[in-house]
Order: C-alpha cells, then sequence, then structure tokens
C-alpha cells in the first residue's frame, strides 16, 4: 500500500508525463510535417482503392491475383479500403490536425489582422475539411443508398422503405430520337401516402423525385418482356418444281400478314422475352425479364384456315426442330421491342450529410481562391 | 484521311504543333529569336485551327465538346496551348513558351487514338448542364497542371545538365507554383464541387468512391500537399518540382486511367 509521500510524488509525476505526453502530441498532430504525412498515407491508400477493384467478392480477387495475394487483399480489407478501420482513423487523424491548425490560425488571424484576405482563406479552407468530414460521418451514420429490389410496369406499386410513401407507376418507357439515338430513360409515377394521392413526377436520369428526405432514382429500364413492337419472319415454302419461295417479313403483334406468292398468311399471337415451358401444367412463361430466348407464338393460316398455333424462338433455339408437318418452314429472325411498356428499377437514396459536404466544397472552393489568388506568391518581395 | 471540317482542321493542329516542336528544338539549341519567332507563329496556326476545330464540333453536335475522350483531349491540349501563349511575351520564359507545341501534339495525340465521331445525341446520364461546367472546369485546371508540369520538367533537366540554357530555377519555381495555384482552385470547383453536385443528382450519391472519384482525390492530395508545404514552410527546389511531374502524372491517370478501370465514369472520359 503506498503511503501518504509516494502518492504526492506520484500524482504530480503521472499528471505532468500525461501533460507531456498530451502536449507531444499536439505538436505532432499540428506539425506540418504530420499534416503532409497523413495526406500522404491518405494518397497512397486511395490509390490502392482506385486500382484494387472495390467490393467485389471474394473469389473474383483471387482468381484475378492469384491465390495469396487475392486473400491478402481481401483479408487486409484493400478490396473495401474506404470502409476500413485504418482509412477512417487516417481520416479522424486528418481532421483533428486540421481542427487544431484551424484554432491556431483563428488566434494568429486575431493577433495579426495583416493579410487578412489570404488568411481568411486559409482558415475557411481548414475549416470546410472538417464540414466535409463532418458531412461524410453523417451519411455514414444515417444515410443509405440501394435499387429496389424488383422492376416494375405501368400500374405496379411499391412502398418505399423508411419513405412512408408508395409509388405507383403510370409510365415507363425509353425514348428515342428520329434518327433512332437514345434520348432518355423515364418513369411517370403518382406518390401516394396513406392512400392518398400527393403527388405526381416524371423521373428521368439526372431528375430524381425527392420526396420526405428520400431520393428515388431511375436506376435501370427495359424494354417489356411480353410485347414487342414488330417481329421479323422468314418464311421458306417448298414449291413444286424450282427453288423455294424465300419471304421476309415484318408483323406488327395481332396483324394478318399474307405472305406474297402463295395463300398463306401468319399472325403473330405473344412473345416472351426468356421463354419457358412448364411441363406440369403444359403452359409458357417467362424464365426472367431478360431478352434472353426470345420467342414468338405464330399463328399460321392456309387459305384463312388456321393450320397451327407454335412458339418460335429466335438465336440459340432457332431451327434445331422438325417443322416438316408444316406447308413452310418459319424462322424467327429479330424483333423490335417494345420501349414505350417498358421495366423499369428505382435506386433509393437518403444522403443526409450532402447538403453539409456542398457547403464544405463550397467554403474550400472560396477558401483556396482566396488563399492563392489574392496573396503575393511566396519568396516574393 | 477524315474530310470532314472539324477533322480537317484537327490535322492542320496536329501538324502545326509538330512542325512547332521542331522548331522549338531547333530554338533551344540556337537561341535565335528569329526561329523563337517561326514557332510562336506555327504554333499560333495550330492553336487557331485547333479553336476551329472545336468550334465546328460544338456547332456541329449542339453541344459544347466536352462529351468522349477524344473531346477532352482536345480541350485539354487546346487550354494548355493557350496558356503557354498567354505567357509568351513574359520575360525569361521564351524557352519554356517555345515547349508549347509539345504539348498540343502529346493532347491531340492521344485524342487522335480514340474515335472521334459527333454525337448530336447525349446519352441520358450526360444530359444536364453539370457537363460542361464539371468537364470544362477541370479541363482548364489540367491545362494548368501541364503547364506547371513542363516548367518542372525543365527544372530537373536543368538541375540535372545544368542551367546554362534554361530560364533560371526562381524563375521556373514559381512558375510551377502560379499554374498549381490557378489550377487548384479550378479542379476543386469544377471536379470535385461540380461534380459531386451532378453525381448527386445522376447517381443518388455526391461521392461514390468510383475509380475516377478516387483517382480525382489523389490528384488533389498531391498538390494540396505541394501547396501546403510551400505556403506554410516554402517549399521549393528539386522535391517540389518532383512532386509537381507527379501531380501531372496522377492527373493523366485520372483522365485516362477510368477507361481501363471501369466505374461510373467509363462512358465518359
Amino acid at each position: 500500500m503506498l503511503g501518504p509521500v509516494p502518492l504526492v510524488v506520484l500524482v504530480p509525476l503521472v499528471l505532468l508525463t500525461a501533460a507531456l505526453f498530451l502536449q507531444g502530441f499536439r505538436d505532432w498532430l499540428t506539425s506540418m510535417r504530420t499534416a503532409i504525412r497523413l495526406l500522404v498515407a491518405m494518397a497512397a491508400i486511395s490509390m490502392v482503392g482506385a486500382l484494387v477493384g472495390q467490393r467485389l467478392p471474394p473469389e473474383a480477387y483471387t482468381e484475378r491475383y492469384g491465390e495469396m495475394l487475392g486473400l491478402f487483399i481481401f483479408r487486409t480489407g484493400l478490396a473495401n479500403v474506404f470502409r476500413t478501420w485504418y482509412f477512417a482513423l487516417l481520416g479522424a487523424l486528418v481532421v483533428v490536425s486540421t481542427i487544431t491548425c484551424t484554432l491556431r490560425r483563428i488566434v494568429q488571424l486575431v493577433k495579426h489582422p495583416g493579410r487578412r484576405i489570404s488568411a481568411t482563406g486559409s482558415l475557411l479552407t481548414h475549416l470546410s475539411i472538417a464540414l466535409i468530414a463532418a458531412a461524410g460521418l453523417v451519411t455514414a451514420l444515417a444515410g443509405f443508398k440501394y435499387p429496389a429490389p424488383r422492376y416494375l410496369e405501368a400500374g405496379d406499386m411499391i412502398e418505399v422503405p423508411e419513405g412512408g410513401f408508395s409509388i405507383r407507376v403510370d409510365a415507363a418507357r425509353t425514348e428515342f430520337t428520329e434518327d433512332g439515338s437514345l434520348s432518355e430513360y423515364l418513369t411517370e409515377v403518382t406518390v401516394f401516402e396513406d392512400g392518398t394521392e400527393v403527388l405526381k413526377h416524371r423521373i428521368e436520369v439526372n431528375h430524381p423525385l425527392n420526396h420526405r428526405g428520400i431520393g428515388v432514382y431511375q436506376y435501370e429500364m427495359l424494354p417489356s418482356s411480353k410485347s414487342i413492337q414488330c417481329a421479323f419472319i422468314g418464311v421458306v415454302v417448298p414449291v413444286s418444281e424450282g427453288a423455294p419461295l424465300h419471304r421476309d417479313i415484318s408483323v406488327a403483334p395481332g396483324e394478318i400478314v399474307e405472305i406474297e406468292g402463295t395463300d398463306l398468311s401468319l399472325k403473330v399471337l405473344e412473345f416472351l422475352a426468356d421463354f419457358t415451358y412448364d411441363i406440369e401444367t403444359g403452359t409458357a412463361g417467362l424464365a426472367s425479364i431478360r431478352h434472353d430466348n426470345p420467342a414468338v407464338l405464330v399463328e399460321l393460316l392456309e387459305a384463312g384456315e388456321l393450320v397451327v398455333e407454335r412458339w418460335f424462338f429466335m438465336g440459340r433455339h432457332a431451327g434445331h426442330r422438325d417443322d416438316s408437318d408444316l406447308p413452310c418452314r418459319i424462322f424467327f429472325l429479330d424483333y423490335i421491342p417494345d420501349f414505350d411498356n417498358g421495366l423499369t428499377r428505382f435506386e433509393y437514396a437518403r444522403q443526409p450529410g450532402t447538403p453539409l459536404l456542398f457547403a464544405g466544397l463550397g467554403i474550400l472552393s472560396l477558401g483556396l481562391c482566396l488563399t492563392l489568388w489574392t496573396r503575393r506568391p511566396p519568396g516574393v518581395a | 484521311m477524315d474530310t470532314r471540317p472539324d477533322m480537317i482542321f484537327f490535322w492542320v493542329a496536329l501538324w502545326s504543333y509538330l512542325a512547332a516542336t521542331v522548331g522549338a528544338c531547333i530554338y533551344a539549341g540556337t537561341r535565335k529569336p528569329s526561329v523563337r519567332g517561326i514557332v510562336y507563329g506555327v504554333t499560333l496556326v495550330g492553336l487557331v485551327s485547333q479553336t476551329v476545330a472545336l468550334g465546328v464540333r460544338w456547332a456541329a453536335s449542339g453541344h459544347p465538346p466536352v462529351t468522349g475522350p477524344f473531346d477532352y483531349m482536345l480541350l485539354l491540349s487546346w487550354a494548355a496551348v493557350l496558356a503557354f501563349i498567354i505567357m509568351w511575351r513574359t520575360k525569361g520564359l521564351e524557352l519554356l513558351t517555345a515547349f508549347a507545341a509539345p504539348v498540343g501534339v502529346l493532347g491531340m495525340g492521344v485524342a487522335s487514338l480514340f474515335p472521334s465521331r459527333i454525337e448530336q445525341q447525349l446519352i441520358p446520364a450526360l444530359q444536364s448542364y453539370w457537363l460542361w461546367i464539371h468537364v470544362s472546369l477541370a479541363a482548364l485546371a489540367e491545362a494548368a497542371f501541364a503547364v506547371s508540369f513542363v516548367a518542372a520538367v525543365m527544372y530537373l533537366i536543368g538541375d540535372w545538365r545544368g542551367w546554362e540554357r534554361l530560364p533560371d530555377k526562381e524563375t521556373l519555381d514559381m512558375v510551377i507554383y502560379r499554374a498549381i495555384g490557378v489550377g487548384f482552385p479550378l479542379f476543386t470547383i469544377g471536379a470535385l464541387l461540380a461534380g459531386s453536385i451532378w453525381a448527386n443528382s445522376a447517381w443518388g450519391a455526391p461521392w461514390s468512391w468510383d475509380p475516377k472519384e478516387t483517382s480525382s482525390l489523389i490528384v488533389w492530395l498531391v498538390y494540396a500537399i505541394y501547396l501546403h508545404a510551400r505556403l506554410v514552410k516554402g517549399w521549393r527546389g528539386v522535391g517540389a518540382a518532383r512532386l509537381a511531374v507527379l501531380g501531372f502524372l496522377v492527373t493523366l491517370f485520372t483522365v485516362l486511367g477510368s477507361r481501363f478501370l471501369g466505374g461510373l465514369h467509363s462512358y465518359g472520359v
């Protein structure tokens, strides 16, 4: 047990050591050398983050860099380097260093009012770093950003998570210019709160819906998976003498098109972007909404009488079937997708630190302009 | 050879810069004012042709020529050559400004590697007025960094081979500092501030650690280190010149690297 005399010695010693340590730490933190070392370290880690693909599955790293290096990248957090503890620590040190430097500059500015403009610029520049860091922290704690779980078509409703409102898709389409260039992806929506319509909005790329602190963005758009504008069908009709008759025709769904030089005609009844067949129910359906295995249901007529109703496939499944029972061979060559009745997908984002970030970047820009554009270059008399 | 008007002016500019580069080398050896006058004239022909090429592309597309790597390199090299031309009459910088043309050759040479077709219709993501604010300010900033790079390379050559034929080291040092001092705020406003505002409306977040964003941050950090050391401790000399060179190399990586690293910016430059 320590008596009163050792305590009298020990307590001041501990306090003195702590004070010296804190003094040393403060000196270290506010020195220019430390600031530069921190910036160099941040640049080096950022370089790794730029070069090494971020947030990929572990196997992607072993595949790309080999077993050992891939595992090293994944285990050391270099695969998601901007979310590691060491990057956060580095950021925190930069912010603390900047704040202490800012406080020192405020004192200097008060004591030495000369060169006030450039000194204010320098002060603003330092202050803005703290604002930008605060913005990042606020967003990291309370923000989110992720795509909606499903695609929607006109008439569909979706609840916006954490938003307290729902969205009904009124129209989803891709627009093109007259020369066929892509011009816009857009979704017309109606917003509902507690079942009551509150507003209508047109969501486009660069023009999200911002409602109750949540941004709803145009994330993806696909053409309809169940309808098309037009199908291109190739028909080969055998003739008794000579070469068979070849005809390429374009058919809009529901339209009956006669095959020239024959008494045949055909009609496209249905389209499926990714055809699949359910043996149990005996029905055709969609395997996915992607255009991976397009098929059309064609009705073939001869002298106005129905001959057959059959699915024809484009791409890899074309031509693998025996259609010898038909009076002609039919090939599904191509199609123009239906872009007017598209499938849209949103992305939801809440970034509460964004106004603070913009303020920080604005102040940073102002501070730099004042510092660098109003002061005499160092070294010039 | 492409007979589109913009491409005719493009090639006139590139060949002019090539000729001016040869002239600059001759001037570096002879130091004859008449040679410098010719270099100036030929560089000016190149700059005017390049301006016309940019103007034609603007008129034909209906929007500022700032989309795609071809337009970006054209704009960047134009701004860099223009910066040298503005400094042409500055005393003590005779040799430095004579080397405007190689920057033009480098920029336009890189541009010529990319498709030069004129896109009248921008893809949806690029349909924003932030496009030209963000890209043109970033290009102007990077042009200023190019000037600092040329001065820094001359500084390092002088340090290596002697200063007899070069501008004096104080002048070069000042050009490096001033060019970075002009470019850095422009880069902050154009690449970071305008870029984050646009990213927020297009992608739902002002910052996504996309490879181009990250490498822009590295550019910013490198020049921040330079300026911090310069302003606080008056850092100059070989180390500072090396950092200016490094800064521009990272800038080039930022401009061209995203084409290979993918990410959100991969449809553009």
